[in-house]
């Protein structure tokens, strides 16, 4: 294992994973962020003959697993998705038995000529990552996803494993359900993460929670990541701490290009940065063990998300803090947010007006009416939400019909969302303890025994996650272009 | 330091009022329309072209508003505008970028840059023996490329660090106006990731558009290095291999030169292609400016070739309409094809 993955020991429930796997059991895995969920699969990978076959619904996070693999001399992997160019896919799909790893998007899954070579390979193992996409309870639902269940028949069930992170126990039967799974090995590893405590602050206004900020930065032990939900707010407050001479921050969201996105992480792992005032873009493939503090600016989503976030710190197993600054009302933002991202009754009314009324394909008319989506101000979430809808439901003959179900569809999933938020918000103004109470979301057993630095409301010092001493930036060591150079290229100093 | 400023009055000072300023924006932006080509070489502007990709329109407002707030410029008509002799004066003693070459460069510009990048990572991993780390440029060409450069180099492992240290020393302490800071902090190398854009900009103290032009200055200064004598840099010349051409012509042209080339007449292409004949004429004086050995014979008689050229000599202009005046059998699209074709070599 170290000699392909350059791990010595397992993590939580690896170890049962990979034996379940290897056993012969359908397997559905819970594991908490940041404990390794890929080496379930690459391990296993090792004792199977047959290839290997992981759908992964983001292309970004595909991208990040195949160069993990690579990056330890694995070269038998390859991601179909839209990347490809059409030349290197030709190549790649006659010769698909050479790859041990393919990784796969939902929509080329439903593409019938990937199917067909798919077919004639042998897939020894068929992973679900981010699972929870299935399930329409999940935060995260993607209509692409609920067909993996069939793509999964038409590849002659093979063995499964699905992987997921935090989840309900609804979402966890959904996934079940979803894929047809039979008979399976349940492997839930507790979602705690005993060295990271919760801290809840709560603040006057805005104003209040920029100093508090601020100050917060100052004294924390170093490197630490700060969440916002406004690109603008991130790169603000990037530019105040870093122009005031306390730290050294930068802001990384999705509206930086890719080369400016690689950078500002890789010097983040690297140490050459402190902070990272990030979006929710940020995060992936991010393997970084010694994050000492997450601070949330603004209100988050859902515990799901919340919790991924908070867990990237910590991983070395050192004491580190999750800082949520809450002031009152701020539950507006994510509440906007969620009906953003969702079409509204009055565009939908809108949009249907258009509608032919004879009977023709109206995916088909979409896709020839682009223009559609512009002219009724949808954004590219709103838009693909419609499109997915109505790709599913051809068979409508009445307009009337269709236009309520895609108004109750739209209706459960704001409600979703809003009943997240709000259960966000009763935790944060709860009187009980934090741990208790996420645990009790996602039905996980209680921890007998205390934690020593818990949470807020059992009391814990913020001092003790303070830097020792004033924290300084180390300078950059290389100030002239050639010495830089030189340290690069010819490993010594140039006298 | 050369400024943004600077270029705006040396391209005015070249339209000699006969262009909107908005000719100008579209040449720095690199538009890729029959105009800009066109005026690109009517007026020798060719050197800017597309060297200003991100520049955006309110931008370049605000700096020409700056040009007219210190009348460095004056009207002449509707968005037309000349030098005064203030503004005269300022492109006197401001000098040019010296290195930029848009028109030759800035097609492959970005991949060179990838490339070198990669280079750099790969090779000062070599240098630390270090196998594991994340690739920072991820276009699977560049990659390609590499894997191509490092078996067929002459160069061996441990001595490219080396060659690729004193190759890059060479240029940029030889080169003239050129700050190398703001290509080497890019670089990244073992266990040093190289600055974003942005942040160098701010150190420097420079705005995203300025800081742009002196990273394309810089590249644009090796690659003119490594060009007039590839051989002293072995190893940078590789940055020159299997460059793609094709992007200087529009995509919509290179379909009329493919039925242009099968023997189809002018209006047979338009018929085929279902586009005006004077879409396929813009396409044909592109191909006047950027097909080597493209003859124009066949579309105007070499005696109102010559005829065109001499009026447009005789009455120091490149405007149509005033050359039409004098050469009634010639139509506009003729004299622009001419203009295309030779305009630019008779005024140099």
């Amino acid at each position: 294992m170290n000699k392909h993955f350059g791990y010595k020991t397992f993590k939580t429930g690896q170890k049962e994973v990979i034996s379940s796997l290897l056993g012969g059991n359908h397997t559905i895995a819970m594991l908490p962020t940041g404990t390794g969920k890929s080496l379930c699969y690459q391990l296993p990978a090792y004792c199977l003959d047959g290839q290997i076959l992981i759908i992964s619904p983001l292309l970004s996070l595909m991208q990040d697993q195949v160069e993990q693999l690579m990056k330890f001399g694995e070269k038998r992997v390859i991601a179909l998705n839209s990347f490809l160019d059409a030349e290197k896919r030709g190549y790649v799909l006659r010769n698909l038995k050479q790859y041990k790893y393919i990784f796969v998007s939902p929509e080329m899954l439903s593409m019938p000529i990937i199917m067909k070579k798919l077919q004639a390979l042998t897939v020894s193992l068929f992973v679900v990552d981010e699972a929870h996409c299935i399930s329409q309870w999940g935060y995260d639902f993607r209509p692409e996803y609920s067909k993996l269940g069939d793509y999964r028949k038409q590849l002659g069930n093979p063995l499964t494993l699905a992987l997921t992170a935090t989840a309900t126990k609804k979402v966890r039967e959904d996934i079940i359900q979803s894929l047809d799974l039979q008979k399976f090995t349940k492997i839930e590893s507790t979602i705690d993460r005993p060295n990271i405590a919760f801290y809840i602050e709560e603040v006057t206004n805005y104003y209040d929670k920029q100093s508090r900020l601020i100050e917060l930065v100052r004294k924390l032990q170093k490197p630490g990541i700060i969440y916002f939900s406004s690109k603008k707010i991130a790169e603000q407050m990037a530019s105040l701490l870093a122009d005031k001479g306390i730290t050294r921050a930068m802001a990384y969201h999705g509206g930086l290009d890719q080369e400016q996105r690689i950078l500002i992480q890789q010097q983040f792992i690297h140490g050459q940065l402190d902070i990272i005032c990030a979006t929710s873009a940020f995060g992936m493939g991010v393997n970084k063990e010694n994050i000492r503090f997450i601070v949330h600016y603004h209100m988050p989503m859902q515990i799901e998300s919340y919790l991924q976030e908070i867990g990237r710190a910590g991983r070395d197993g050192e004491d580190s803090v999750a800082i949520l600054l809450y002031a009152r009302g701020d539950d507006q933002l994510p509440i906007q947010l969620a009906e953003g991202e969702l079409p509204s009754e009055q565009q939908i009314d809108w949009l249907f007006s258009y509608f032919p009324k004879e009977e023709i394909l109206i995916d088909h008319f979409l896709d020839m009416n682009q223009h559609l989506r512009e002219d009724g101000g949808f954004s590219e979430v709103q838009w693909r939400i419609i499109q997915d809808f109505i790709k599913k439901s051809l068979k409508f003959t009445n307009l009337e019909q269709a236009k309520q179900r895609l108004k109750d569809f739209v209706n459960a999933r704001l409600k979703v969302k809003k009943d997240n938020i709000h259960y966000l918000k009763k935790w944060i103004e709860s009187k009980s303890c934090r741990r208790e109470l996420i645990l009790n979301y996602f039905e996980d057993e209680l921890v007998l025994e205390k934690i020593q630095n818990c949470c807020d409301v059992c009391g814990i010092q913020l001092e003790q996650y303070q830097a020792a001493e004033d924290f300084h930036s180390h300078p950059d060591n290389a100030k002239m272009w050639k010495d830089y150079l030189a340290n690069i290229l010819l490993n010594r100093e140039l006298r | 330091m050369s400024n943004i400023k600077n270029i705006l009055l040396y391209c005015l000072k070249q339209l000699n009022g006969e262009r909107t300023i908005y000719s100008i924006y579209h040449l720095l932006n690199g538009k890729k329309s029959s105009q800009t080509l066109q005026d690109a070489h009517l007026f020798s502007l060719k050197r800017y072209f597309r060297i200003l990709e991100p520049l955006t329109r309110d931008a370049f407002d605000e700096i020409f508003n700056h040009l007219l707030e210190k009348k460095l410029v004056e009207a002449c008509g509707e968005q037309r505008f000349l030098l005064t002799s203030a503004g005269e004066d300022y492109l006197l003693n401001h000098a040019q970028p010296y290195y930029v070459n848009g028109w030759r460069y800035q097609p492959f510009t970005l991949i060179v840059w990838e490339r070198l990048s990669l280079l750099v990572q790969v090779t000062s991993n070599f240098t630390f023996q270090e196998t594991k780390y994340i690739p920072i440029q991820k276009n699977v060409e560049v990659h390609n490329w590499l894997k191509g450069f490092l078996k067929s180099t002459s160069v061996p492992k441990a001595e490219l660090g080396k060659s690729l240290f004193f190759e890059l020393v060479q240029i940029l302490e030889h080169a003239r106006d050129v700050n190398p800071e703001v290509l080497i902090f890019r670089l990244t190398g073992y266990k040093q990731i190289g600055r974003t854009s942005s942040q160098i900009a701010k150190e420097l103290e420079l705005d995203s558009i300025q800081y742009h032009l002196e990273f394309i200055n810089a590249i644009h200064c090796l690659l003119h290095f490594v060009e007039s004598e590839p051989a002293r840099f072995k190893v940078l010349s590789s940055l020159f291999t299997n460059l793609d051409h094709k992007d200087t012509l529009t995509l919509s042209a290179r379909k009329t030169l493919v039925l242009l080339n099968q023997g189809f007449t002018t209006e047979e292409i338009a018929g085929i292609r279902n586009l005006k004949i004077s879409t396929i004429e813009d396409h044909l004086v592109e191909f006047a400016l950027n097909v080597k050995d493209f003859s124009i014979n066949s579309f105007v008689d070499e005696e109102i070739q010559l005829m065109i050229l001499g009026i447009s000599r005789q009455e120091s202009t490149r405007q149509l309409k005033v050359i039409r005046n004098h050469i009634k059998t010639a139509s506009y699209f003729q004299i622009r094809l001419v203009l295309a074709k030779y305009g630019d070599r008779q005024w140099n």
